[in-house]
């Protein structure tokens, strides 16, 4: 419908931003709650089959606690993610007029992916009191798994946004699809692995940060630290910590991919200028000479473009893609040396040396390591989202092609703005009391139902 | 049939189902906030516990379902009717996240927003459904108006309905009454907005003799307290006036479907999905019927 290239002439630049702006800020809010519902679900069992296997009652009361949580963020993150499918369509719908059908089996795939994932979730809250101990932990599994694989579906979209394929374009009209080859495009793979790791980074290190927090606590009221704070904090600490090396890996093969498949968002993201060989490795104040040249292509004089050959209409900000990239680099190396740490000190406690790092100095730099990670995966998102621009569809649809030409969108992004603030401080007021409220499972009241129903 | 037909029919599958279980949801929440007794709000609570996450991928699927097989008329609508529904989303978003909080931890303030935001989501998105059916402009319009109130109705209803048995199952009788006397009262109330509409409209002549005729037993099951067997009538009730508003809709969607190749794929996908998606969710259901059998310690 070429009604809608027409009139989102017509959008006033505002609307047109304010709508980029309600994306941006509705994604990143959600793809945090996907982060932590994705990993929540994982060390709740890791918490669980410990609790099996030694029948000891802090992991269990762990898994229970955690199981909790996240069923209250599995719902803000179910509920976030619905406004977002709204947002697809009241937002651009110039994008999904022309280009629906050839990413929307991803999207029915992620559907059923979550349906399950919500099914399971269901019963696995529910039948923590209902169903055998080990069919419980089983009940699990399928939770994870299905996360993983809607986050992976979600990706594929993405990832095709960034490399499109799939389809015949025949007068901005779509001939031929071929939903598969969308789904299976260059890009899914390594976008797919560094979300999932960085999600479980993101989980990781912020449940480690609530028991760090609490394990400070213990010190400075001098008391011993309570085993249930410091397993609280081993547990998630652990998988943060195995996931920050493996995505450096991933990190390096995503701007080697960056640099092969969309060399100007790789110019923007490492500040080249101008097209040459030789170029310097630059980071904030610092600059090795050739360095990037060297690591990009294993030659000092090796030849990397620079935004300078893109014309100019082309070219995303930047500044901020740089400013994002740089950002996320920084705490992902910080993340990794906190990770080395807590190796070492395991390895030496293992030897029987040592105890496990729960000293103040490394707990204060622990606690804030889980605000870090999510920073770390925002400012990533911005890199490669604000890379893309200004393609909505790199390199065939330009994103003001796709906006929604209504007038007045910006007053949707003031309510967006406005119910989220308020759901953020209500989620984490929740979370709040919720920790406050003890739980041991000896004292808890028999469930309602069973004064009802017997 | 071709692959359009049954993308069409499984989106009005979808939206029926949405209707019946997720319309439940959002009726609940109003009497939820009208409810003067606490035991009253108690068996509502018990009775969404775990399915309202369940029920709302209903309204996911019929949008993904949309947009993958006729990708012009989900981007007309949801830009067209861009302010309803994006407070029919914001509606969700406080509806789902206050009745998860208030679970939590308990708050007047999450019971206020549950119901208000109960009656916001289902009214913007009957009006929206009204104005494409009737091809009318805005949701603001008389027939956008009427739409919502219909819809906000029929939700209100169907959850009495449920909510009779849910009381009775849970051995309140005195509640299972009030919500009866609910029951009745919403059934005859949307009974008489809805009929004269559809007549008025000229909504397919079956449909409305079917509907109204599942109504009138609704009615007489309700007096007659079978509350199980009122639950399929009502819902027969509900959904036929959905199927009478698709059937006036008529939109020619062959022109506008997606390639047969999209359409493939999804429904393989679907085949696949369900294989899995309907034993678990018969066992969620199964479980959620039976009461502890591990208490705590």
């Amino acid at each position: 419908m070429e009604t809608f290239a027409i009139l989102a002439d017509a959008a006033t630049l505002a609307d047109f931003a304010a709508a980029r702006q309600q994306m941006a800020f509705t994604l990143g809010f959600h793809i945090i709650l996907a982060s932590i519902g994705i990993g929540l679900p994982a060390i709740t069992l890791l918490a669980e089959w410990r609790a099996l296997r030694t029948g000891d009652e802090v992991y269990a009361e762990l898994a229970r606690r955690w199981m909790k949580a996240a069923g209250v963020l599995f719902a803000v993150g179910a509920v976030s993610g619905t406004v977002l499918s709204f947002e697809m369509g009241t937002l651009w719908p110039g994008f999904m007029d022309t280009y629906g059908q050839v990413f929307g089996a991803a999207f029915a795939m992620e559907g059923i992916a979550f349906f399950i994932e919500a099914i399971f979730m269901g019963i696995y809250l529910y039948g923590w009191d209902r169903l055998p101990p080990r069919t419980h932990f089983l009940t699990g599994i399928p939770v994870v798994i299905a996360g993983l694989m809607s986050a992976s579906f979600v990706v594929t979209v993405n990832a095709w946004m960034n490399n499109p394929r799939g389809f015949t374009l025949v007068d901005g009209e779509v001939t031929e699809v071929d939903p598969i080859a969308a789904m299976l495009n260059p890009n899914t793979p390594v976008q797919a692995a560094h979300l999932i790791l960085a999600s479980l980074m993101v989980c990781g290190f912020t449940v480690a940060s609530v028991y760090a927090v609490a394990l400070l606590r213990d010190h400075r009221r001098g008391r011993p630290l309570d085993p249930y704070h410091r397993r609280g904090f081993a547990i998630p600490f652990t998988l943060g910590a195995i996931c920050a090396p493996l995505q450096v890996l991933v990190g390096d093969w995503a701007v080697r991919h960056v640099h092969e498949h969309q060399p100007i968002k790789f110019a923007a993201m490492e500040g080249i200028e101008h097209t040459g060989g030789g170029q310097p490795f630059k980071f904030a104040i610092f600059e090795i000479p050739g360095a990037l040249s060297l690591m990009t292509t294993f030659d000092v004089n090796g030849v990397l473009r620079g935004l300078d050959s893109f014309p100019v209409g082309e070219r995303p900000p930047a500044e901020v893609v740089r400013i994002g990239f740089e950002l996320m680099i920084a705490i992902g190396v910080a993340l990794l040396a906190l990770a080395a740490w807590w190796a070492l000190a395991w390895w030496r406690h293992r030897k029987g040396r040592r105890d496990l790092p729960y000293r103040p100095w490394f707990l204060r730099i622990a606690a804030p390591a889980g605000v870090a990670a999510m920073v770390a995966m925002e400012a990533g998102w911005t890199t490669t989202e604000v890379g893309r621009q200004p393609w909505i569809v790199y390199g065939v649809m330009r994103t003001e092609e796709a906006v929604n030409p209504s007038p007045g969108l910006r007053f949707g992004l003031y309510a967006v703005l406005a119910v989220y603030a308020v759901l953020t401080v209500a989620t984490i007021s929740v979370l709040r009391r919720m920790r406050r409220r003890p739980e041991r499972a000896q004292e808890r009241p028999r469930p309602r139902e069973v004064e009802v129903v017997g | 049939m071709s692959y359009p037909d049954i993308a069409l029919g499984l989106i009005l599958l979808g939206l029926s189902a949405y209707l019946l279980f997720g319309g439940a949801d959002f009726g609940a929440g109003l009497w939820h906030l009208l409810a003067r007794h606490r035991r009253d709000r108690e068996v509502i609570e018990h009775a969404m516990g775990p399915v309202w996450e369940a029920n709302h991928v209903w309204l996911i699927f019929v949008m993904v379902m949309t947009w993958t097989a006729f990708p012009p008329v989900f981007a007309d609508v949801m830009s067209a009717h861009w302010v309803p529904l994006s407070l029919a989303a914001l509606g969700i978003v406080a509806r789902g996240s206050a009745f998860v909080f208030a679970k939590a931890a308990p708050s007047r303030a999450y019971a206020w927003v549950f119901g208000i935001s109960s009656v916001l989501t289902p009214y913007c998105m009957g009006a929206v459904a009204a104005v494409i059916a009737t091809g009318g402009s805005s949701w603001l319009s008389p027939a956008g108006a009427y739409g919502g109130a219909l819809t906000t109705g029929l939700c209100a209803y169907l959850a009495a309905v449920y909510l009779t048995w849910d009381g009775r199952r849970l051995d309140r009788a005195d509640s299972a009454e009030r919500f009866r006397a609910c029951a009745l009262v919403s059934g005859t109330v949307v009974g008489l907005i809805a009929l004269p509409g559809a007549l008025t409209l000229g909504v397919g002549s079956p449909l409305i003799t079917a509907s109204a005729l599942a109504g009138v037993v609704s009615l007489a099951l309700l007096l007659l307290r079978r509350f199980l067997a009122v639950r399929v009538t009502a819902a027969l009730a509900v959904a036929t006036v959905l199927w009478g508003a698709a059937g006036l809709a008529d939109l020619d969607l062959h022109a506008v479907a997606a390639h047969d190749a999209v359409l493939q794929i999804v429904l393989a996908a679907l085949g696949v999905g369900t294989l899995i998606l309907v034993p678990s969710m018969i066992w969620l259901f199964v479980l959620f019927q039976r009461a502890p059998e591990r208490p705590a310690a």
